[in-house]
């Protein structure tokens, strides 16, 4: 099988962007990707683009006024989607680009625009996210989703109201240090456990944030990589599982088993186990789903997730540091884009150019991003040289 | 009886006779002539044997809470619009929802309407009933079993 690196990498600034529309927040990060790289677009064989949702984009085809936009056709460009996991499953089919022997050079962008409509729209169109016949008419949103993760998971495991704060309280503080973050504000444990209610016992500060955002990395075949860059970043393993459509239905409540087989079949792809992992970004769009991510990749025992956060085992200098970018908490999460932006940290961790950040020379790093309510789940697991 | 009564968007379905089930007071489901595989919610074709020869069958209502919750920030569909009148507000008082295993694997979700948040607990056992909505639609609701 032919080998794939990251060798370059673009991040937008993410945010509440109401200066610019979706193909102005993709070029931003295309041109920092390239100029990163160090390769001109004609230089780019293909590209994919990563966007969730065409209510967000106000179009099919977003991918057109991508495209479009940077002036790269007529060579090949499509959009694909999996809910919130759409940005990881863009660069799954940029990685099979290079190795089917189609393409030597890919262009990756993951992109979403979310903020141009109101905060309650936004709410309806990712309550969608699960079963619109049989979940939605009882007012499911995406936050009671993982609030029901939540209920089931305190009940069974003792996990608290305190434990899900402390998953804030971290990620808001490496947010602080992440220039690209949306939100560039610490919490304090009792400010996060008294904000107000949005699906119990979930509260404003255990879910991420509405954002707008684009970023983007380009791929390279071994030949390649080794051309353009000094320090390429391996894609070793790829894990990509799912699972049924309602919450309903799943084994359990208290884990997401996609999250769990995408992991296993990453980690058997890469030879190696969870306590390899050096550094890790995993899909907090809500801080119980955090703590579930501990458990399904292995970082901890089930249910013990609540007590790896409370031990700051998590942060940097612990046993493993995750989400130290700010995570979906407060790096913000445009849909399309979080994928794509959870390999940027750790290609920047791996490259040891995370700067106030940094985890002490990591090797192996992991992104975890899960789609909807737990459909889809995809582990891809990095390495440098 | 038309199956947007129940499922607000989408009307067009095999299994629309769901809705008029759930207004004579039944939770239907569907059962695979040939395996026997169970469906709740009902679908109209069996993934096990790939036939769609099916038949309708009640589902028992009895069972225990496997989650629950409140939704305060609602979607678009079910929010409140802040009134026109000056220096008026509209106080909103969410219902919960929650999620009962009635048999092995079959699980109903529901709304739990007069139910302190407080007083509800993960494996409370509790009954689940169609329930016809003052503007006509029907839904399903969990109440508590020995309260």
């Amino acid at each position: 099988m032919r080998k794939v690196a990251i060798v370059g990498i673009g991040h937008g600034k993410f945010g509440v962007r109401s200066d610019a529309s979706l193909r102005e927040l993709v070029f931003e990060a295309v041109k920092a990707c390239l100029e990163d790289a160090g390769v001109t677009l004609d230089e780019v064989d293909s590209m994919v683009t990563g966007v969730a949702c065409d209510e967000f984009s106000f179009g099919i085809q977003p991918s057109a006024q991508v495209h479009d936009y940077i002036g790269f056709y007529p060579k090949p460009n499509y959009r694909v989607e999996a809910a919130c996991a759409t940005g990881s499953v863009a660069l799954r089919t940029g990685w099979m680009n290079i190795v089917s022997g189609l393409a030597d050079l890919v262009l990756v962008v993951g992109v979403e625009k979310m903020t141009e409509v109101s905060t309650s729209v936004a709410t309806e169109i990712m309550g969608r996210a699960g079963d619109a016949i049989w979940e939605y008419p009882f007012g499911t949103t995406f936050p009671g989703y993982y609030a029901m993760i939540a209920n089931a998971h305190m009940a069974e495991y003792g996990t608290t109201e305190e434990q899900l704060a402390m998953v804030a309280v971290k990620n808001h503080y490496y947010g602080c240090l992440n220039p690209y973050a949306h939100m560039q504000k610490e919490v304090t444990l009792e400010k996060a456990l008294t904000s107000f209610p949005v699906a119990y016992p979930l509260k404003l500060y255990d879910c991420s944030l509405i954002t707008d955002g684009a970023a983007a990395v380009l791929l390279a075949s071994e030949e390649r990589a080794r051309a353009i860059s000094k320090k390429p970043v391996w894609m070793v393993g790829l894990g990509l599982a799912t699972d049924t459509l309602r919450l309903g239905d799943r084994r359990s409540l208290t884990s997401l088993s996609a999250a769990r087989e995408a992991a296993r079949v990453a980690y058997k792809m890469a030879g190696i186990g969870p306590m390899d992992i050096d550094v890790a970004t995993v899909h907090d769009c809500f801080t119980i789903a955090e703590i579930v991510a501990y458990e399904d990749l292995g970082f901890c025992e089930k249910g013990e997730g609540g007590k790896l956060i409370e031990a700051r085992e998590t942060y940097v200098g612990g046993r493993i540091p995750v989400n130290v970018d700010g995570g979906l908490k407060s790096k913000g999460h445009p849909l399309g884009a979080t994928g794509v932006s959870m390999a940027i940290e750790i290609t920047k961790q791996l490259r040891g150019e995370a700067g106030s950040r940094q985890v002490k020379d990591p090797e192996i790093g992991l992104t975890h991003n899960v789609g909807g309510s737990g459909q889809i789940a995809l582990v891809h697991i990095f390495r440098r040289e | 009886m038309e199956f947007k009564n129940f499922s607000l968007f989408i009307n067009q379905s095999k299994v629309a006779r769901f809705t008029k089930d759930l207004a004579e007071g039944k939770i239907m489901s569907t059962v695979c002539k040939k395996c026997g595989r169970q469906y709740y919610p009902p679908q109209a074709d069996c993934f096990s044997c790939m036939e769609s020869e099916m038949e309708w069958k009640e589902v028992p209502r009895e069972g225990r809470l496997l989650t629950f919750t409140r939704i305060h920030v609602p979607p678009e569909h079910f929010a409140v619009r802040q009134p026109l009148m000056p220096f008026s507000s509209v106080q909103f008082e969410p219902c919960p929802i929650g999620l009962i295993e009635v048999e092995k694997g079959l699980k109903i979700m529901g709304w739990i309407p007069k139910v302190d948040i407080k007083k509800i607990k993960v494996g409370m056992k509790m009954k689940a009933s169609p329930f016809t909505l003052p503007d006509g639609k029907l839904t399903i609701i969990l109440e508590p079993l020995n309260p």
